[in-house]
């Protein structure tokens, strides 16, 4: 056919038509669409029978109740319990993103390894169980036979009272060391100041739920503090109705619009580190208009007023002190807040029914100041809110059995004598267990370490301690590391020899009394998939090398196996009568008033609680109504202590070795004997020129990133804003005012030196940060893992600078010089 | 004018209380568990990365120590009123469900044109650059076989996780019930609030609480003036917050006063400023 105009247009025509027409082009696009998705690399999740495996979560030491949705063998979520006591129904963002940490293979260890490469550059060959023990286990006899088993040390990040840490701690006094030291965390801050004012040692209990005005001095309720599925469920609840007929008013005292100050009914912001002083400067205002509750300052409290001691010296007492010292003029001075305020938080603090002070620094996974917690709890103390409803309660320690009693041979009983390299418990610092920043100068400062080997359990100091990087220097002077950890850690790659624990999802495990939680609660874990990987529990790790090493140690572990251990101590649960190890929803545990020794218990023989506990994941005893004051405190004088008399031994005993004025500049006070006995405020000593560092550097926490020493879930880095971190770079946030100063756009590319170091990050202009402080976000720049995790941002560990808390010798982080170079 | 919906026998939606909201991030996280979201080794360019729900920090602007932050927790909005993505789409890969107000996508009829992107007045899709995520980390592990991953060159979003439904309904029937139960339906970010700051349920139950929270003068919607008609709501007692819920020019917003709800008395600011 001859192409003419008139054909042409016809085909035309009919060929548009005929497109119109035929399914043709829709088709193809349609299958274009299937075709090119069908890449045989996106996965297709295998399918099978749905079921739900109740545990407990055991990322931080809240212990949320979590249930695990599976598909046959495999977990594919983690959700919140409805019907356990600590968090009815919600987890943190990092318990909610658990899998990753069990599924993501980069970020484990698969077996147990050697190190071949760098200390640090992560390279390891995987060896067999067999030689791993082999190999510590020769190192530790070899020292032992030498007769120095004090230069054996284990850092035991696991939380206080839990079963592994009682093995871990029973294992070094067999093998003869007295070097066990721990990371910092809010609770050794608690449990001096408990000691020392209430002569207490169960956990602070602080009965949130039923107060109604909450005030809290740094505790991050909303970033982290205590069980946050805990602290959360009461946020909505205390925001649940009319918020005109709210019942429970939460006041926040933080340098920082955090989301806790941002939400709180009212936000205080004093400089960082003079909390103390607010909390006397209220106290002050408390007094002087006589709104204390006279009843519990005369008949339960002691060192209130002035008095004489038994040798005929007057002493000063909490009210004098308070009174001279801390008026609200004085008191606005040193923390920058108005005196209208302070009048005002005093007035919102008696004027309420049931209030409680409670005292933190963010999260709980960081010390806090002594002093601190002894100005807030004087403050509980002046309202009467102890043994009280809805202030801080006193419940029994949670009553587990002690191991057998450890006898230990003449190596291990002659190495137990060596001086602890922290010096923790020494006349200096008389009431601390473990210092770890101290431990870190000794070894920093030798010329040869006097650690030769050192193990390492949950725990990543070379991260998470704020000490400018010095674990890291004690770590390159430590000749033999052996890790424990789960994950490929800055710590773990520091170690020669990794003994890999199992995941909180893969093994049993306890946990003791979550931070802050009013009333005794034993969780245990359960392993919810079996191990992946060729990985041990730590507990039996501890129990087997005991026995590799040699068989006087190995006779301090007559247990099969962990399961075993942890049944011996439970043993003290049933022993105790009263007990849960169920829960239902509608009676909350902070509800249930009951007396004396617990409800009645739900089980008649040990077994059927072991197997209740086992199916539950808990044994617990709800709230117990106020106790009978009678040998409550336990104290020198048998009452609550404004004024510590173990504190004045302490300084008196210190003093009879040296100098009154060389025992007080020892271990930290500024202040006259009398003084250093109560609450009291005294300024850090950073002893930098504040003309060369004229700006302060505060690190924060942030409840969705994981700051400890366990990694982020990589899903965590969706929650993070593009303001606190872009690309590799995280964000320091500065007030608008104080980057004006120097200069500063939004996003400028900045180095943060302090005299320890110094990081490069990008400014945030952020109203909500407090002049003059360069804020620091804590959890980014991490050296190790994975793609998910490493080199994204700086971590402000780096550039601590951290000085010591008076008596307690307690790192001061918050407290670190610095100054602003533009990049 | 009637609504597109009005015939349907379901209505889901939800209100997200600003009160209790705690900024935790939780609902991000259940959310892409629960949805099998890719996750990569950069998600700081949050133009790229998957959230099907998200939080936006907002700040009430004052200077230091008044200023105060806050969040809007923003999933899919569903919107109620010709969804401005559904009426975009070429390849009818979304659409509207008039019997359970569900605005749904459908992966593989979804030809990658990023139409319906651009259309969304509230950045409530992506679009998958990548596949799902890095290779030979054993991540695939944890991946549910009730949500589909979703290939490279398609977009994805917030489907109130209709799979959830399913479920409920599948329960329903097999216990031979014709309806669900409020609370037997909720989606994963409403189960996971650790401060249950999100409720759930069917808005054309006058029974179900989201109905009653829905008629409270604090409770307001996003962008509520382009005529969407969102089927998420949020509620706050703080007035700044509710004023960031719309661009209002000087002098159009006007605050909650007084107002009296379910016989309780109101006022607008019984929060912080006057504490």
């Amino acid at each position: 056919m001859k192409l003419t105009r008139r054909n042409f247009i016809a085909a035309v025509i009919g060929g548009v038509a005929g497109i119109q027409a035929t399914p043709l082009p829709w088709k193809i696009t349609d299958d274009i669409a299937i075709w090119t998705q069908n890449w045989p690399w996106v996965p297709v999740p295998s399918t099978g029978e749905f079921s739900d495996v109740s545990s407990v979560c055991n990322l931080c030491p809240g212990g949320c109740g979590i249930a695990v949705k599976k598909v046959d063998e495999r977990a594919i979520k983690i959700e919140g319990r409805t019907d356990y006591p600590v968090n009815p129904g919600g987890v943190c963002p990092v318990g909610m993103g658990g899998l990753q940490l069990l599924y993501d293979e980069s970020l484990r260890f698969t077996g147990p390894m050697k190190r071949v490469g760098l200390r640090g550059a992560g390279q390891f060959t995987e060896i067999s169980w067999g030689e791993a023990f082999d190999m510590v286990a020769g190192r530790i006899s070899g020292l032992r036979k030498k007769g120095t088993p004090e230069a054996i040390a284990a850092v035991d990040g696991n939380p206080e009272g839990t079963t592994v840490s009682v093995l871990i701690k029973r294992l070094m006094r067999a093998m003869g060391s007295p070097n066990y030291v721990r990371p910092p965390s809010i609770n050794d801050t608690y449990r001096m100041g408990n000691l020392l004012m209430q002569g207490t040692l169960t956990p602070m209990a602080y009965d949130l739920e039923n107060s109604d005005y909450v005030l809290s001095f740094g505790a991050g309720l909303l970033e982290g503090w205590g069980a946050p599925g805990r602290v959360m469920n009461a946020w909505g609840m205390w925001h649940d109705g009319n918020p005109a007929k709210k019942k429970t008013r939460i006041v926040q005292v933080e340098s920082r619009a955090s989301n806790t100050a941002s939400k709180a009914d009212m936000w205080v912001a004093p400089r960082p580190g003079t909390d103390g002083a607010l909390a006397l400067g209220i106290a002050h205002v408390i007094i002087k208009s006589g709104q204390y509750d006279s009843r519990f300052v005369s008949d339960h409290s002691s060192g209130f007023e002035d008095g004489r001691s038994l040798d005929g010296v007057n002493h000063i007492g909490f009210k004098t002190l308070v009174l001279e010292k801390y008026s609200p003029e004085q008191v606005a001075k040193i923390t920058g807040v108005s005196p209208k305020t302070i009048v005002s938080l005093a007035k919102g603090f008696v004027s309420a029914k049931t209030p409680v002070a409670v005292y933190g620094k963010g999260k709980d996974s960081l010390n806090g100041s002594l002093y601190e917690f002894m100005a807030v709890q004087s403050l509980n103390a002046l309202k009467g809110s102890i043994n009280r409803s809805g202030g801080v309660l006193l419940p029994d320690p949670i009553p587990l059995s002690n191991l057998p009693l450890l006898e230990v041979d003449a190596v291990a009983s002659k190495g137990l004598k060596t001086p602890r390299l922290d010096q923790a418990g020494t006349m200096r610092y008389p009431f601390s267990d473990s210092l770890i920043n101290n431990f870190t100068e000794v070894i920093k400062k030798s010329s040869k370490s006097p650690v030769d080997t050192l193990l390492v359990f949950s725990a990543n100091p070379f991260f998470t301690l704020p000490d400018g990087g010095g674990f890291k220097r004690a770590l390159e002077k430590i000749p033999f590391i052996v890790s424990f950890s789960p994950y490929r850690d800055e710590t773990a790659n520091m170690a020669e020899l990794i003994l890999p624990d199992s995941t909180y999802l893969e093994k049993v495990d306890d946990i003791v009394w979550p931070t802050g939680l009013q009333y005794p609660l034993y969780g245990l874990s359960k392993p919810v998939v079996e191990p992946l990987y060729n990985t041990k529990n730590s507990g039996d790790t501890v129990i087997e090398l005991s026995r590799a090493i040699d068989e006087s140690v190995g006779s301090a572990f007559p247990w099969e196996n962990f399961e075993e251990v942890l049944q011996v101590r439970a043993k003290g649960l049933f022993d105790a009568g009263g007990g849960l190890v169920s829960y239902d929803p509608d009676t909350p545990a902070w509800q249930r008033q009951t007396a004396g020794n617990g409800p009645k218990p739900e089980y008649e023989s040990f077994d059927e609680m072991w197997e209740g506990i086992q199916s539950g994941g808990m044994w617990y005893r709800p709230v117990s109504s106020p106790r009978s004051w009678k040998g409550l405190f336990n104290t020198p004088s048998g009452k609550f202590e404004f004024s510590s008399k173990l504190i004045a031994q302490a300084i008196e005993n210190y003093s009879n070795k040296i100098s009154k004025k060389a025992a007080l500049k020892n271990m930290g006070i500024a202040v006259t004997d009398d003084e250093a006995c109560m609450a009291h405020y005294e300024a850090p000593k950073t002893g930098s020129d504040s003309s060369v560092y004229p700006l302060r550097m505060l690190p924060y926490e942030m409840i969705n990133l994981a700051s400890g020493w366990i990694p982020s879930p990589p899903f965590l880095y969706k929650t993070i804003f593009e303001n606190q971190l872009l690309k590799d770079k995280s964000f320091a946030a500065i007030n608008p005012k104080t980057a004006a100063r120097y200069n500063l756009k939004e996003g400028a590319l900045v180095a943060v030196k302090s005299p320890a170091g110094e990081v490069q990050v990008r400014i945030n202009l952020s109203e909500g940060a407090m002049p003059g402080i360069v804020y620091l976000p804590l959890g980014f720049g991490h050296t190790a893992y994975d793609e998910f995790l490493k080199d994204k941002g700086v971590n402000p560990n780096n550039i601590v600078q951290a000085g010591q808390d008076p008596i307690s010798g307690y790192p001061v982080w918050w407290d670190t010089p610095v100054k602003i170079v533009r990049v | 004018m009637k609504k597109s919906n009005d015939h349907g026998k379901y209505k889901y939606g939800m209100v997200i209380d600003i009160d209790k909201c705690t900024g935790c991030g939780t609902c991000m996280v259940a959310c892409a568990a629960e949805n099998n979201v890719a996750v990569r080794a950069d998600q700081s360019d949050k133009e790229r990365t998957i959230t099907w729900m998200r939080l936006y920090k907002i700040s009430n602007g004052k200077e230091f120590p008044h200023t105060e932050v806050s969040y809007f927790p923003r999933p899919c909005m569903h919107c109620d009123h010709h969804p401005p993505c559904v009426s975009v789409c070429v390849a009818t890969a979304t659409k509207l469900d008039f019997n359970t107000g569900i605005v749904s996508q459908i992966y593989t009829r979804c030809i990658g044109c990023r139409y319906c992107q651009a259309a969304c007045p509230y950045g409530a899709r992506y679009f998958n650059w990548w596949d799902v995520f890095p290779q030979d980390k054993g991540m695939d592990r944890y991946l549910t076989p009730e949500v589909s991953p979703r290939m490279r060159g398609v977009v994805e979003k917030c489907t109130f996780c209709h799979q959830r439904l399913m479920g409920a309904k599948t329960l329903a029937y097999a216990e031979d019930r014709q309806e669900i139960e409020e609370g037997e339906y909720v989606t994963a970010c409403t189960e996971a609030c650790p401060a249950q700051a999100i409720t759930f349920g069917d808005l054309n139950n006058p029974e179900h609480e989201v109905s009653k929270l829905i008629k409270h003068p604090f409770t307001f919607r996003l962008l509520e003036r382009i005529g969407t008609d969102p089927k998420v709501y949020y509620h706050s007692s703080r007035d700044w917050i509710r004023k960031l819920g719309d661009n209002f020019l000087p002098g159009e917003y006007t605050p909650v006063v007084n107002k009296t709800w379910a016989e309780e008395e109101w006022s607008t600011k019984p929060g912080r400023d006057e504490f």
